[in-house]
């Protein structure tokens, strides 16, 4: 117990808050690259957020979780999506499959109904996480209107882990801390998964010079 | 409890200081720009020199002009140094003022009057650039406008007034005056500020080619004294975009009664403040292109979303 409650309380406000702000700039970024960058800050700062749970709680596991967090989410991760961006030589251009501000404002949207649900789940919510459950909603919400909203495979990926940012985010705060099995479970499993992907789109692209969008002509 | 009186010199006193030290602002964030660009840069008080050398000028108008066109500056810098006297610059107001100067609504309407005015002049001439310049002016006035309204509303709610100086007052009272809504309030505003000083992602103060310019285009029409007046507008509302930021989110240092020591340090620290914006701004014109025209709603969208959660975070 290095820091009290109520300390602990606000740094984790804090953090959702910036956690919310990198989500916002990976939802309207440009670029490729911005967008791989706010999603390794995001991770950074969902470590962060570990730590200082970690500390509030007195919970051994969910340091090791924040340091398997900060590793591999706000360094590994990014490092392997940048050098296949690196490697395929696609346009650095995110193209969106609806227009931006449409998505902003579902975005919006997206925020007014996770709090307007977290007012519904009053007896869920502890003392030390404060808004982290309707920030925690958000932020799977808005990864998944990422993934659904740009075409480029390699942005979809950044919408997943986004959104998996969120699911993490929410499970830290609520039960403070999963068992450490599971959670290093599913940090495999998206370090698994982006790997696949990775190897997906470096091989697709080598083979065919395909968009995801040329799928859609398959169809019958 | 002080007197009307009273409390109206020190609005004017305030509002005579923004509008004074405006130009040298816009000089300081010109000079440390050319720095950062490895440029020597024209001295902090070339606005002055601008000014003065517009103020010595004649006028000339274009034939399709009415004449309410001569009187759209002296009303511009008339919206624009009233919605300077509503800020707190040095002095904090005590509760319950004989006046309520500073409603923050009426800061932001006010600015709003003077993009109108300025669009409405602009228009009045007939150039074609002009009409360009203000229809590109009012999209983004369109964008910035209800931000700015949600990110003052989100502080607002937490200090229960929407008085600008009240607000400051309260939070510089507070020890607890930072929450995490206010750090996305803040990004908000500083998103919001490079639009509403026409600063490089939305809009570039040195260009005057055609295409690119957003306010430059409404003052082409403008000459002499009546360019000087909307020009020394333009560097007013720079600094009162500045300084409400600074008031809202870094109340500290302001005096509350009138001697000479508390006076220096609130000086100073208004000076700090505005200086550490400055430099936000001339850093971000210096590592940033201007955005294509249609690219700055997705930029600004991402303010207006900002201060949508700050008030979500806050009320919710």
């Amino acid at each position: 117990m290095f820091l009290s409650v109520d300390l602990a309380t606000r740094l984790i406000d804090v953090l959702g808050a910036l956690l919310l702000f990198t989500m916002l700039l990976i939802l309207a970024s440009g670029q490729l690259f911005r967008a791989i960058y706010a999603v390794a800050a995001q991770a950074a700062f969902l470590g962060v957020a570990g730590a200082v749970l970690a500390a509030a709680t007195g919970n051994v596991d969910l340091w090791i979780i924040a340091a398997i967090t900060i590793g591999a989410k706000a360094i590994f991760l990014p490092w392997l999506l940048l050098r296949v961006v690196r490697r395929v030589q696609i346009s650095r251009e995110i193209e969106a499959v609806i227009p931006m501000h449409v998505t902003l404002a579902l975005a919006a949207a997206i925020v007014v109904l996770a709090f307007h649900l977290n007012a519904s789940l009053g007896p869920v919510r502890q003392a030390i996480t404060g808004n982290a459950l309707p920030v925690g909603v958000t932020l799977i919400l808005i990864g998944v209107l990422v993934m659904a909203s740009r075409r480029k495979a390699l942005v979809q990926m950044v919408g997943l882990f986004a959104s998996e940012n969120g699911i993490f985010f929410t499970a830290m705060a609520i039960s403070q801390g999963m068992p450490l099995i599971i959670e290093i479970g599913v940090i495999l499993d998206v370090v698994l998964g982006a790997l696949v992907m990775g190897i997906l789109v470096l091989r697709v692209r080598s083979s065919v010079d395909a968009d995801i969008a040329d799928l859609e002509s398959l169809k019958g | 409890m002080e007197t009307a009186v009273a409390q109206a010199f020190r609005t004017a006193a305030q509002a005579a200081l923004l509008v004074a030290a405006a130009p040298l602002v816009t000089g300081v964030v010109q000079k440390w720009k050319a720095r950062l660009q490895c440029r020597r840069g024209a001295s902090v008080v070339q606005p002055y020199r601008d000014l003065a050398k517009l103020l010595r000028k004649g006028t000339v108008q274009a034939d399709t002009a009415t004449p309410f066109f001569r009187a759209v500056p002296v009303l511009v810098l008339a919206a624009t140094v009233t919605a300077a006297a509503m800020l707190p610059v040095l002095w904090a107001p005590a509760e319950g003022a004989a006046l309520p100067l500073g409603d923050a609504i009426l800061l932001v309407g006010l600015l709003a009057l003077a993009r109108f005015l300025l669009a409405i002049g602009a228009l009045d001439a007939g150039g074609a650039f002009g009409g360009m310049g203000a229809s590109r002016e009012m999209t983004v006035g369109l964008l910035v406008e209800p931000a700015l309204m949600l990110a003052v509303f989100s502080i607002a709610v937490a200090g229960g007034t929407t008085d600008v100086g009240l607000l400051a007052a309260r939070r510089g009272s507070l020890a607890v005056a930072w929450q995490a809504p206010d750090l996305l309030a803040l990004f908000a505003m500083l998103i919001l500020a490079l639009a509403e000083t026409g600063r490089i992602p939305v809009d570039n103060p040195d260009t005057h080619l055609e295409l690119t310019m957003l306010h430059e285009g409404m003052l082409l029409e403008h000459s002499g004294p009546g360019l000087a007046c909307i020009v020394l507008a333009t560097h007013v509302k720079q600094l009162v975009t500045l300084a409400l930021v600074a008031a809202l989110f870094l109340p500290l240092g302001l005096a509350r009664g009138a001697a000479p020591a508390e006076l220096a340090l609130a000086l100073a620290a208004f000076a700090a403040k505005v200086a550490l914006l400055a430099g936000f701004l001339a850093l971000v014109e210096s590592s940033y292109a201007k955005l294509r025209f249609f690219r700055v709603p997705q930029f600004l969208g991402v303010g207006l979303v900002c201060a949508f959660l700050a008030l979500a975070l806050r009320v919710l």
